[in-house]
Parts: C-alpha cells; sequence; structure tokens
C-alpha cells in the first residue's frame, strides 16, 4: 500500500514543480493538479478499503526516522481514513468543478489549490499539536488566496476579515499550545492527554485556549461573522470547500484532542454546537442572498455536528454513526448546493426560479435540500432518527428541544428557497450555461447521497428490512419520464394494484381497511390521470413517492419504519401540492406543519422508546415514562395531518390550489394518514389523561371544534374547491371526534365516517375539478346553470353532498346514526351538540355547490362549455357505484368494520339483522329507507317536471340602475355572498383568527432574527471584538469566574 | 468612548485567561524530557551542533515542510494578488534615489547576499540558518530595488529558482524515506565529522534549499509589491 | 515576591503586554494599516512568550560548539525546542502579515480609502 507520507510528498511536489509551468499551457498544469488530486484521494480510499475489509490495523508513520515524541508522527486509523477520503474526494471534485477558474487563473491559484488539500490532510492525520496548528494555518491561508478566485471588491475584503478573524484564533491557538507545551514538556497529543492536564494548576485554561480556538476555527454563532461574509462573497466553488473539506478537518481535530480536555469540554462543546445550530439557522430566515443563505445553514450543520460530539456522554457508541450520519449528509448536499449556486448564478434566491429550465437541476436540488432537512432515505434522516432516540434515552430532554427547533428553523428558510425554485417566476431571468465539469461533481454527490442513504439504513440495526421496492419503482418512473402520459399512468396504476395484489392477503383489521383507502384509492384517482395531455413532467415519480409513503405507514412495524413512511408520504405530497399553479406560499406552510408535526411525532417515539429495547410499534403500549407527555406529541403530530383546527392553515390553500386530480389525492387520501396514525396511537396507549384531564375529552372537544368552524368556513367560500377544502377539515372534526369516544360505536362510526369521506371527497373533487378544467375559474359566482352542459357531473355532485350532509339514503347518513348512538352511549353531550350543529352547517355548503355551480342560468361565457373529460368522469362513476351498494347495504361496509373493532371494543357493538342494524337506543334499516326516499325523490321530481312545463325564460344581466351599469353585473347576482345574512351572524366566528396567530409567530420570528444579524455589521474590527468576547463568555462559563488561578 | 471602555474591560478579562494559562509557569530548572533527549542525543543522532537546527530541520522537519509551504503560499497568493497585467512600467514616476545610497548599495548587495549564504550553509553549526540566511539574502535583494529602481529582476527567474529549491527540499524528504529511516530522515547522507561544515548528513543541503526557496520566496513577495505600487 | 521578579517572569509578563496592546490596536484604531501593526504586535507578543518558556536560569544557547561539553549537554543548554517553534511562528506570522499588507494595499488601491469603516458593504 501506498503511505500516507506520500500525499504529503506528491501534494507539494506538484505544486512546488507547478512553478515552472507558469507560463505554459495552463490546461497541462491543470491536468498535473487534478493528477495530485487523485493520487492523493487513491491513497486515502485504498487505506479506507483495507480498514474496511481487511482488518487493517491503525499505522503510526513516524518521520525523520525517530519515534514521538522525539519527532512528528502521523496516524492513520480507521477514522483518519475516512475522514482524508471524504475530504480528498471533495477535493478532487472541487478540483474538477472549477477547472475553468482555475485555468483561467493561472498555476497560483493551482499551487494554492493543492496545498489546501495537503494542509487539511496532514491536520487530521498528524499526532503532533504544534504541527497541527502550522498545517492549520496552511489551510487557512490557502482558503483565504482561494477566496480571490473572484477578484471582486468584496471577496478582497472579505478576505481580509477572514485574515483578521483567523490570525486572532490561531494566535489564541498558538498561546494555548506553548503553554500546553510547558506543562507536558512535549507536543505528542498522546503525551499531552496522558499528561491530564485538566488537574494541573494553569493546564486547565491552556486546554481551554486550545478547545476555544478549535470552535472557534468551526466559525460557531455568534462570533462568525467574518465567515458568512466569505460565505457570501466567495466563488460557489470555493464556498463547498470551506463548508464542507475545512469544516470536516475541523471537527475532526475536535474530535482527537477531546480526550486532553476536562470533561467540562463536552459540555462546553454541546452549548455552543447547539447555541451555533439553534441561532445561525434562525438569523437564516431572513436571508434572501443564496451563498449566504448556505454560509448560515452551513455554519447551522457543523454546528450540529459540533453538539453531537459534545452530546457523547449522551450518546455512546452511537456517536460516531450519527456525527457521521450527519456530516456526510452535510458535505454532500451542502456542497452539492453550493456547486449548483455556481451553475445558476442567481443572487438573489427568489431568482432561482430560472433553475427549473433544467427539471434535472431542480432534482438535483430537492435531493440536496431534503438531504439536509433530513427526509428518508438519507443518511441525515437516519442519523437525526438515533440521535433523538438516544437523547431521549439519556434524558437529554432540552437538547432534545432545541435541536429539533434548530432543525424545524432550518427547513423554514431551505424550503422557503426551494419553493422559489420550484413555482417563481422565471420567465425574465437571464439564461445560464452548463458545464459538463460543473454538473458531473453534483450528480456524483447526489447519488452518493442515496448510497450513503441506504448504507446507513442497514446499519440501523433494526430487524425489519426497509422495503425499497416502492423506492425503485419511484426511480423507474423518473427514469421514463420522457414518455407520454397515458402510458406512464397505466404503468402508476398497474405498479400500484400490483403492490396492493401482493400485499392484501398480509393485510388484517384497519391496516386493512386504510390499506384499500390509500392503495384502491390511489389506483381511481390515478384513472383520471388519462384526461390529461403530454408529458406531464414530474408527475408520477412524485406521486408514487406519497403513495409509497402510505402503504409503508400500512406497513410499518416498527416506530422508525413508521417514521420513514410517514416523512416519505410527507415529501411526495409536498411536490404534488406544490404543482398547483399558485401554491408557492400553500406548500410552504403545508411543508413546515408537517415538518413541525413530524418533529413532535419523533420526540414521541423517543420519549417511548425509553427503557425499551425493542423497535417495535408495540412499545407504544407499554410506554414507561410520561405517557400523557408521549401520547399528546404524538397526537399533534398526527393532527397536523388530519388538520384539526389550529393546525390548519395550510390545508385550504394546499388542496385548493392543487392540480384537478391531485385534490383529491391530497384530500380525500392522504389526511387519512393522519387518521391511521391517531388510531395506532389510540389503540397502544389507552385511555390518557393529564391528572384529572382527560387527554380524550380535550380531543372530543378539538374534534368538535374544528367540526363547526371547518364546516362554517366552508360555508362563506366564494372558490368551489376552498369550500371543499375546508369541509374536509370538518369532516375529519367529526373522525376524531368519533375516535376520541373511544367506544365501539365511536370508531365504528369514524372508520366508516373515513371509508365515505375518502369517496365522496374523491368524487366531489375530481367534479369539481372537472368543472373548473372546462370553465377556467374556481369562482362559483362566476358559473351557473351547468347542469345542461355537464349533466354527468351534476348527478355525481348531487351524490356527494347527499352524502356530505348525512341525510338519507345515501351512507353518510349511516355514519352520521351512529356517531350519534356513540354519544348517546358516551353522554358528552356538549361537544356532541357542537358535532349536531355542525352537520347543520354542512346543509349550507352543499346547497350552494348544488346550486350556484349548476342550476339558475348559464352565464354567456359557457355556453361552449363540454362535460368533463371522461377519464375524469370514470372514476367518479365506479365510486358512485360502490357508494350506492353501501348505502343500499350497509352491513357490506360497517359489518366488517363493526368485526375488526370488536377485539379492541367489545362492548356496544351493533346488532345485525340483515340490513336492520340495531344499537342499544334505536334501529334503522338502511335498504328500506333507500327504498322509501328513492320514493318520496321520485314522485316529487315527477311532479316538479311537470311543473316545469309553465316556467318562463329570462336573460340575466340585464341589470342597469339609473342607467349605469355595474362594472361587475356578476357581483351582484344573487349566488354572490349567497350567505350574507348568516355571515353577518356568524362572521366572527370565522374571523381568521389562528392564521393570523400563526402569521404573528412567523412574523415574531423573523423579527426577532433580523434584530440578532444585525450584530454582522460587517466592521472587521468588530467581528474581532466578538470572537474575544466569545472567548471571555465561554471562560466564564466554564470557569464560573477566576477559578484556576 | 463607552465602547472603548468596554472593549478594555474585555481585553482585561483576555489578560487574566492569558495569565491564567500561564498560572502553573515556575520557570525551569531543567530540561523537559523531549528536550534533554535532544539535548544528550542530538549530537549523535542528528550530527547539528546547533541543536535548533537539529529540531527545525529533522526532529521536526516536518514543521519546517509546512513553514516553507507557508511562505510559498504567501508568495504564491500575493503574486496572483498584485499580478500587474500591463509590466511595462516605463512612466513609472520614480522617487528620487541619493547618491549615498546608490553607491552604498553597490558595494553592499554582494556583501548581504555573500552574509545570507554564509548563514544558511553555517545553520547546522553557528546560530542562523535557511530562514535566517533566506531573510538576509531577500533583504540584499530589497535593498537593491530601493537603490535602484529601474533595475529589472526577472520573475519568472525567482519562481524558478523557488520551484527548483521547493521540488529538491521534498525529493530529500522522500528519500529519506527510502534511503534511511523515514520522510526528511537526514542520516541519508553520513553525519560526518561532527562540527565540521560537512557534518549532519542531509541538514546542509536541506538547509541550502530552504535558505534559496525562503530568500526567493521573499523576493518574490517584495518584488510584487514593487511591480504593484504605482497600479492605479 | 521579589523572588517572582526573574528573567523568565518579566519576560513572560512583557509578551503578555505585548499581546494585550496588540490586541487593543487591533480592536480599536480605523487605520488598516496600523491594524495589521496590531496583529503583529500580538503575535511578536506571542513569540516572546514561546521564547520565555524554554528559558533557563543561567545556561546557554543550544549551540554544541567548544563552549558546550557535548557529554553534558543536557545540564548546559536552555530548551532548544521553544526557538525551533519561534522560528516556525515567526514565519507564519510573516507570511500572514504579509498577506494582509497585500489585501490592504489592494483595497486601498480600489477604494482610495484605509478607513476600516469604509469596508462595511458585506453584512447580515
Amino acid at each position: 500500500m501506498v503511505g500516507p507520507i506520500y500525499i504529503i510528498a506528491i501534494a507539494l511536489g506538484t505544486a512546488f514543480f507547478l512553478g515552472f509551468f507558469k507560463k505554459a499551457n495552463r490546461t497541462f498544469s491543470f491536468g498535473l493538479m487534478l493528477l495530485a488530486m487523485a493520487f492523493m484521494t487513491f491513497i486515502s480510499a485504498q487505506w479506507l478499503y483495507a480498514f474496511l475489509t481487511q482488518n487493517q490495523e491503525t499505522v503510526q508513520i513516524f518521520t525523520a526516522g525517530f519515534k514521538p515524541p522525539f519527532s512528528i508522527s502521523l496516524q492513520m486509523g480507521f477514522h483518519e481514513s475516512i475522514f482524508l477520503t471524504i475530504i480528498n474526494v471533495l477535493g478532487l471534485f472541487s478540483a474538477i468543478y472549477l477547472f475553468g477558474h482555475l485555468r483561467d487563473k493561472g498555476v497560483n491559484m493551482m499551487m494554492v489549490f493543492v496545498v489546501l488539500f495537503m494542509g487539511l490532510n496532514v491536520v487530521v492525520m498528524t499526532r503532533d499539536l504544534f504541527n497541527l496548528f502550522v498545517f492549520l494555518e496552511i489551510s487557512t491561508i490557502a482558503i483565504i488566496g482561494l477566496i480571490l478566485l473572484e477578484k471582486k471588491e468584496d471577496a478582497i475584503s472579505s478576505g481580509f476579515k477572514y485574515l483578521i478573524a483567523s490570525g486572532i484564533i490561531s494566535g489564541l491557538l498558538l498561546i494555548g499550545i506553548i503553554a500546553v507545551y510547558y506543562y507536558s514538556e512535549s507536543l505528542f497529543i498522546n503525551d499531552i492527554i496522558a499528561s491530564k492536564l485538566m488537574y494541573v494548576k494553569g493546564g486547565t485554561i491552556a486546554t481551554f485556549l486550545i478547545l476555544i480556538a478549535l470552535v472557534l476555527e468551526l466559525k460557531p454563532f455568534p462570533a462568525n461573522g467574518w465567515a458568512l461574509d466569505v460565505y457570501e462573497s466567495a466563488h460557489p466553488g470555493v464556498g463547498a470547500i470551506v463548508s464542507s473539506a475545512s469544516a470536516t478537518a475541523g471537527i475532526f481535530i475536535l474530535f482527537k484532542l477531546l480526550p486532553a480536555f476536562s470533561d467540562s469540554a463536552y459540555y462546553i462543546i454541546a452549548v455552543i454546537g447547539t447555541l451555533t445550530f439553534v441561532g445561525s439557522n434562525l438569523l437564516g430566515i431572513k436571508q434572501n442572498k443564496a451563498t449566504r443563505l448556505l454560509g448560515y445553514s452551513s455554519i447551522g450543520q457543523i454546528g450540529l455536528v459540533m453538539a453531537v460530539i459534545g452530546l457523547t456522554p449522551y450518546l455512546g457508541d452511537k456517536t460516531m454513526f450519527i456525527a457521521f450520519g450527519l456530516l456526510l449528509t452535510h458535505i454532500l448536499a451542502k456542497a452539492g448546493l453550493f456547486w449548483l449556486a455556481g451553475i445558476v448564478k442567481s443572487k438573489n434566491i427568489r431568482d432561482w426560479a430560472v433553475i427549473r429550465r433544467n427539471p434535472h437541476l431542480l432534482v438535483l436540488m430537492g435531493t440536496f435540500v431534503f438531504a439536509l432537512i433530513g427526509f428518508p432515505p438519507f443518511p441525515s434522516f437516519f442519523a437525526k432518527w438515533e440521535l433523538i432516540m438516544q437523547l431521549a434515552n439519556s434524558s437529554g430532554m432540552v437538547w432534545l428541544a432545541f435541536i429539533l427547533l434548530g432543525s424545524f428553523i432550518e427547513g423554514i428558510y431551505m424550503f422557503r428557497w426551494f419553493g422559489y425554485a420550484v413555482k417563481g417566476e422565471n420567465k425574465d431571468l437571464p439564461e445560464f450555461k452548463i458545464h459538463w465539469n460543473k454538473i458531473l461533481p453534483a450528480i456524483l454527490f447526489a447519488i452518493g447521497l442515496y448510497a450513503f442513504g441506504y448504507y446507513s439504513s442497514t446499519l440501523t440495526g433494526i430487524a425489519g428490512k426497509f422495503n425499497y421496492l416502492p423506492l425503485l419503482f419511484i426511480v423507474f418512473l423518473y427514469a421514463i419520464d420522457f414518455l407520454p402520459v397515458y402510458i406512464k399512468n397505466t404503468i402508476s396504476i398497474a405498479g400500484v394494484g400490483y403492490y396492493l395484489y401482493t400485499i392484501y392477503p398480509g393485510l388484517e383489521e384497519y391496516r386493512l381497511v386504510f390499506g384499500l383507502i390509500f392503495l384502491a384509492g390511489g389506483m381511481l384517482t390515478l384513472l383520471a390521470g388519462y384526461a390529461y395531455k403530454g408529458k406531464r413532467q414530474g408527475f408520477y415519480p412524485l406521486t408514487i413517492m406519497m403513495f409509497a409513503g402510505l402503504l409503508g405507514l400500512i406497513e410499518a412495524k416498527t416506530t422508525l419504519e413508521f417514521f420513514f413512511a410517514w416523512e416519505l408520504m410527507t415529501a411526495g405530497s409536498y411536490f404534488l401540492i406544490i404543482r398547483g399553479k399558485k401554491s408557492m406560499p400553500h406548500a410552504l406552510s403545508y411543508i413546515l406543519f408537517s415538518v413541525g408535526g413530524a418533529y413532535l411525532i419523533l420526540a414521541g417515539f423517543a420519549l417511548a422508546h425509553i427503557d425499551q429495547n425493542t423497535f417495535s410499534l408495540d412499545i407504544l403500549s407499554n410506554v414507561q415514562y410520561y405517557a400523557p407527555v408521549i401520547f399528546t406529541l404524538l397526537a399533534v403530530g398526527f393532527m397536523t395531518k388530519t388538520a384539526s383546527i389550529g393546525l390548519h392553515i395550510w390545508l385550504p390553500g394546499a388542496h385548493a390550489e392543487a392540480e384537478s386530480d391531485v385534490s383529491p389525492m391530497v384530500s380525500a387520501i392522504l389526511l387519512k394518514a393522519g387518521v391511521f396514525g391517531l388510531i395506532i396511537l389510540m389503540l397502544h396507549m389507552g385511555f390518557q389523561s393529564f391528572g384529572n384531564v382527560d387527554i380524550y375529552y380535550i380531543l372530543a372537544w378539538i374534534g368538535a371544534i374544528t367540526a363547526v368552524m371547518g364546516n362554517m368556513m366552508a360555508a362563506f367560500q366564494e372558490d368551489a374547491k376552498r369550500l371543499l377544502a375546508y369541509s374536509s377539515i370538518g369532516f375529519l372534526g367529526y373522525t376524531v371526534f368519533g375516535l376520541a369516544l373511544m367506544s365501539h360505536l365511536g370508531w365504528l362510526a369514524a372508520i366508516s365516517l373515513s371509508v365515505i369521506h375518502f369517496m365522496f371527497k374523491t368524487l366531489l373533487f375530481l367534479a369539481i375539478g372537472g368543472v373548473v378544467w372546462r370553465v377556467k375559474t374556481k369562482e362559483m359566482y362566476k358559473m351557473g346553470g351547468l347542469i345542461k352542459k355537464m349533466p354527468f357531473t351534476f348527478i355525481s355532485v348531487l351524490m356527494g353532498i347527499i352524502v356530505i350532509s348525512g341525510v338519507p339514503p345515501l351512507t353518510g347518513f349511516g355514519g352520521k346514526w351512529i356517531l350519534y348512538n356513540a354519544v348517546l352511549d358516551k353522554g358528552w353531550f356538549f361537544p356532541a351538540a357542537a358535532v349536531f350543529f355542525a352537520g347543520i352547517i354542512a346543509f349550507l355548503y352543499c346547497f350552494r355547490l348544488i346550486h350556484t355551480i349548476f342550476l339558475g342560468q348559464l352565464k354567456d361565457e359557457h355556453r361552449e362549455v363540454k362535460e368533463a373529460p371522461f377519464w375524469m368522469l370514470v372514476p367518479q362513476y365506479i365510486i358512485l357505484g360502490v357508494i350506492m351498494l353501501f348505502s343500499a347495504l350497509p352491513n357490506s361496509l360497517l359489518k366488517p368494520i363493526g368485526e375488526i373493532l370488536l377485539p379492541y371494543f367489545p362492548d356496544g357493538a351493533l346488532e345485525w339483522q340483515g340490513q336492520l342494524a340495531i344499537s342499544a337506543f334505536g334501529y334503522w334499516n338502511g335498504k328500506l329507507i333507500m327504498f322509501i326516499v328513492v320514493g318520496i325523490f321520485v314522485t316529487v321530481f315527477a311532479w316538479l317536471w311537470y311543473m316545469n312545463r309553465n316556467a318562463q325564460k329570462v336573460k340575466q344581466f340585464n341589470i342597469g340602475y339609473s342607467a349605469e351599469r355595474p362594472s361587475l353585473p356578476e357581483t351582484t347576482h344573487f349566488a354572490y355572498n349567497f350567505f350574507a345574512p348568516y355571515k353577518k351572524v356568524l362572521g366572527f366566528l370565522v374571523t381568521p383568527v389562528i392564521s393570523n396567530f400563526w402569521d404573528d409567530v412567523s412574523e415574531g420570528i423573523h423579527a426577532v432574527a433580523d434584530k440578532i444579524r444585525r450584530i454582522y455589521d460587517g466592521n472587521a474590527q468588530n467581528y474581532a471584538l466578538h470572537i474575544i468576547m466569545f472567548v471571555v463568555v465561554f471562560y466564564l462559563i466554564a470557569f464560573g469566574g477566576f477559578y484556576g488561578i | 468612548m463607552v465602547k472603548k471602555g468596554f472593549i478594555l474591560l474585555i481585553l482585561a478579562a483576555m489578560a487574566v485567561i492569558i495569565v491564567g494559562a500561564f498560572a502553573g509557569f515556575t520557570g525551569n530548572t531543567d530540561l523537559g524530557y523531549v528536550a534533554n533527549h535532544y539535548a544528550s542525543n542530538g549530537a549523535s543522532e542528528v550530527g547539528s551542533a546547533n541543536l535548533v537546527t537539529a529540531v527545525v530541520v529533522t526532529y521536526r522537519g516536518l514543521d519546517t515542510l509546512g513553514e516553507v509551504t507557508i511562505l510559498f503560499l504567501s508568495a504564491a497568493i500575493v503574486g496572483f494578488f498584485l499580478k500587474v497585467e500591463n509590466t511595462d512600467n516605463k512612466d513609472r514616476k520614480l522617487k528620487y534615489v541619493s547618491e549615498i545610497l546608490n553607491t552604498a548599495s553597490q558595494v553592499l548587495v554582494p556583501i548581504i547576499i555573500l552574509f545570507g549564504v554564509y548563514v544558511f550553509i553555517n545553520g547546522h553549526l553557528s546560530p542562523g540558518g535557511g530562514f535566517q540566511g533566506g531573510a538576509i539574502l531577500a533583504s540584499g535583494f530589497v535593498l537593491m530595488f530601493i537603490a535602484q529602481p529601474k533595475k529589472e529582476i526577472s520573475h519568472k527567474m525567482v519562481t524558478i529558482l523557488e520551484s527548483i529549491s521547493g521540488v529538491s527540499f521534498v525529493l530529500l524528504g522522500v528519500a529519506g524515506i527510502i534511503f534511511a529511516s523515514g520522510f526528511l530522515d537526514n542520516t541519508i547522507l553520513s553525519l560526518g565529522k561532527f562540527g565540521t561544515l560537512f557534518s549532519a548528513g542531509a541538514i546542509p543541503i536541506i538547509y541550502i534549499f530552504v535558505g534559496l526557496k525562503v530568500g526567493s520566496e521573499l523576493t518574490s513577495i517584495a518584488l510584487s509589491l514593487k511591480e504593484n505600487q504605482n497600479e492605479a | 515576591m521579589i523572588e517572582k521578579l526573574n528573567l523568565e517572569n518579566i519576560s513572560l509578563a512583557v509578551g503578555i503586554i505585548v499581546i494585550l496592546i496588540g490586541l487593543w490596536g487591533l480592536l480599536t484604531q480605523k487605520n488598516l494599516i496600523k491594524i495589521v501593526i496590531g496583529f503583529a504586535l500580538f503575535d511578536t507578543g506571542i513569540h516572546i512568550v514561546m521564547v520565555s518558556i524554554g528559558y533557563i536560569k543561567g545556561r546557554t544557547a543550544p549551540i554544541l560548539d567548544s563552549a558546550v561539553d557535548v557529554n553534558n549537554a543536557s545540564q548546559i543548554v536552555v530548551d532548544p525546542i521553544p526557538q525551533a517553534l519561534v522560528l516556525t511562528a515567526i514565519v507564519i506570522g510573516l507570511g500572514i502579515t504579509a498577506l494582509m499588507l497585500s489585501y490592504v494595499l489592494k483595497m486601498y488601491q480600489k477604494r482610495k480609502s484605509l478607513e476600516i469603516n469604509n469596508y462595511k458593504d458585506l453584512k447580515w
């Protein structure tokens, strides 16, 4: 094997040798440099390979032929080889990325480049403290040189700031080193560790100086203004190096020297790391310049890794796995994003919409952003999971809370940025060119993220293997994205169908119910996709991603699998939602609520894991500590998906702005994931209370209020799809209410309502989607009289609203009937009254749907409107058939569900005699009622039809006030603001208190961030002062005054 | 003013910290065990009469390589940074150079350069070495730049000298791995008779290259600054 | 108290004072050149501290010439290591100072100002 010392020899030899070629062909010089980088990468990779496969032992390399401590020695061990390989691979690809720049700027910069990586290599390997200092200086100076690749005024002044800051930091380091030398009489790190300086007078502070200087090298918040300026002004290729390679080496030094510090060092590092993670991300949310934003994020991520190292006492032997997972993700994703920034060249994040001109770049960006936030299947997901689990297990609750908070805040700006890229206006933005050498590294790094994600999943030590089959299907769909819609649609339906077919025999109980909703529902809604023409780029991989997540929930046996699937579903649905026309802000609030909810779920799972060795979902039924807290965390987490009141504000916009066939997917199907979660939670954890307060009673109230408010807001909407969206909120309120009853009938109602809601909401969203497709507006008052143009759609809507309003004879009535029975059974009359009231309000909006859109007179501009596309009608009529079946034969739906519930709730079940259901309070015969109602309907309809002969037709909008015509005659239409009288009375109830609340929260956070970031006033001197203050403050924290003197 | 008071306060705290780091300093009565090893065995192991040189070039040779690299980096960066696109400086306004300076420099520059060479060749015997000698060398050239501003020195030659000495230094280091027991091992050449010019193995040769390299690097930095001084 | 006033303590104290003076200049001067001078002082102070650490009372320089017996050297010379380190540190400081000055030069050429408050374009 090639010795590590040759890394130094090759790099320096090349750097010095390049001096001969100042005037020679620069591509040739570049080739030489690249060769050196490749060779360095080869050496480190070969060692890594040996450590991984051949039980290679750690090797010490002595220079000058003397053993340490008399000479400087290097060490090549497993950890060294990993870090070196990471750094060198990054160096190699950075070189490729910077090819054009390095060639244009000449040989000097190539020398600096190769020396930089040589320096970082030695920093990792050396076992001599002063040698560490020297090579740290080399890499710092080299970075300062590389900043000049952009010879702009900004870059120059930021380079000066960097010089001043690093000068002070290395001065402090040097003072520490020389003092340490005095106390330990050696510079060999092993000797220093052995001499236990923390117990020596003065040695404590000397090691503290070294520690704080090393931490400062990692640019901790808030002493990092200089670094941010560099990130902003340097070439993005250099930003990638600073953010990834330098920080990686810095982390390793900290790791290497950790044993030399006192135990309180762990605490200090953890505090600084967490503070940096939260603080830097907080300031990031006000940022709109892409590279500076990446700077904030880089600093935050490195802070997190620092925190993990500091939290070693909590994390034990998992520390390395967690730190590596986070660091590796950070390196790959951050380098990738910086590189994209160099390709796109848009400073402002709003201008990143231009990236969309090449959809593959968007895929890369999405990969990097989601990896950074910690979504599956990336390494950070598994690392974060393990981190939170371990923290909870060793009672690090405060750390846990802060880390989740920081992660969430990072999500805010990352997703906002991504949203601009996906949906921003990009017409007037300048073109950008893609050179192969700039895009290749990013592609490889993205692939690396997936590969390492897979590798991490195999290390989690969980028996249940992750199901990667659906993910492969996503990749396949991405690969065939160039094909027309009808082919991809067929493949997708076939794929979902096949999967359902294979797992169907294994599904039991409530998993079967929800499995059918998710997958059969998925196939049904996909049918509508045939109505689309062209390619519909990106739609199918994303749709399947959501369904893969949903079915993962069904299949999950362990908490980790569950969470994996939950996040996958969230990501997929986010992409589907953001495809809508004006959906950018709504998609952002959706993903933020989802991520927030997911972190609550994560925290809940983590607390539940305390003192339990298994990862099975059954741990929830065996919780040791904090049971009510766990229940609340999980319930709130799941309710972000059911959009219960307070957590609902993302829903209306997200659902209303989505595409016609996406709305049913995200409304009728996706929301059920939350219900499914709640069911699992309640079945496992049973009754919970805080002292005397029954949590389920609170849940019942939440459900009831959600039902009332959802329906009320639905009634006052002008936008048809928004109306349906609010109606979903209301209906999910019933479901939550039903579940909260914790009785057989309550659950029967909740689950059957879930099924019913799936059916009618798919029906209505598709029907209304079809109308919107044709009339090109969602405003109901602009429609009218469409019954003649779209009769089939009319029938769908009619049936749909009969189901919603819960009147006989259709199946909605059955659900309501059971719900009222359940309430009587339980005796919670106040919330029940609210639920009942909500049912009445539902009539209002149901009426509007049918009346405003289909009845009345046809608008002039709609004379040519055709019936909805055939393929939109197909799923509607399939559903109609099922609804008719369930309505006529209610026991075909309710009886199996009742049987599922029997083992959990044996008491109070319905008794069935044929189609006659008997409860403790009465009976109901669906079939009989069907006949009666149909009879009445036919009679009345016949009479009306007969009377209608005498009706006289008039033209509309033939309006004039004193010879003036209103400019918008439609607003004078009686359908406009139809429920104004009700609004006058009840309107105060629907003032957007909750939206305002969240807006205030958001504004507050932004204002705080804006206040704090003023400390970065751009003055190099103040940055220097921050560094000194940082040292003083943490000295006071560490020593509480003048200890040690 | 308030700010200055605040800075004073922070610096006072900083003083406490630095003083704290040396709180255990009681002076030395004896050498530490590493230093003791150098003092006792330096002569036999390395063969350099100047123990500092033994430490700098051999025991801690990697530091020295790093040190040279830092100067190399500085020179490369400054050279790149201050590169003058338009090198014909014919219309530069030059300051008047006094006759005394001019005449003295003609006498002094060769002597200074000679002295510099002496210092780095004798680095293993007497106080001095590659860095000191290189710095003296460069100061001779700086004096020349001041005294004879019109005189052009080929920057290219300086860089090539720098490269040759750099590559040679690294090659000598690698030779240590191949012919002796480690990178930068000076025993690739015989240690010779202790205390003579041709002793201490490869140290004098390494110091020659270090001296040339430092000299050319510092000259190169000065040259860059000189070429740049009239840039707008 | 008096016995503490020996050479190594005095030079250590001087070194620390120079460090602080350098920092004071670095933090309060508004002129870029003076800031660089502040840094150079800071650096020099550290070098003084380094040399003081290796001093042993009554001993001579670590050069084994006629004045020092090779066999008894460890009883006669001062610690060579801090001297070697300070050599390296000086060179590093030189490299950084040279870089700083060339940055200042370039900044001045671009904007004709040496006032540090005029270089605050990047912030927040």
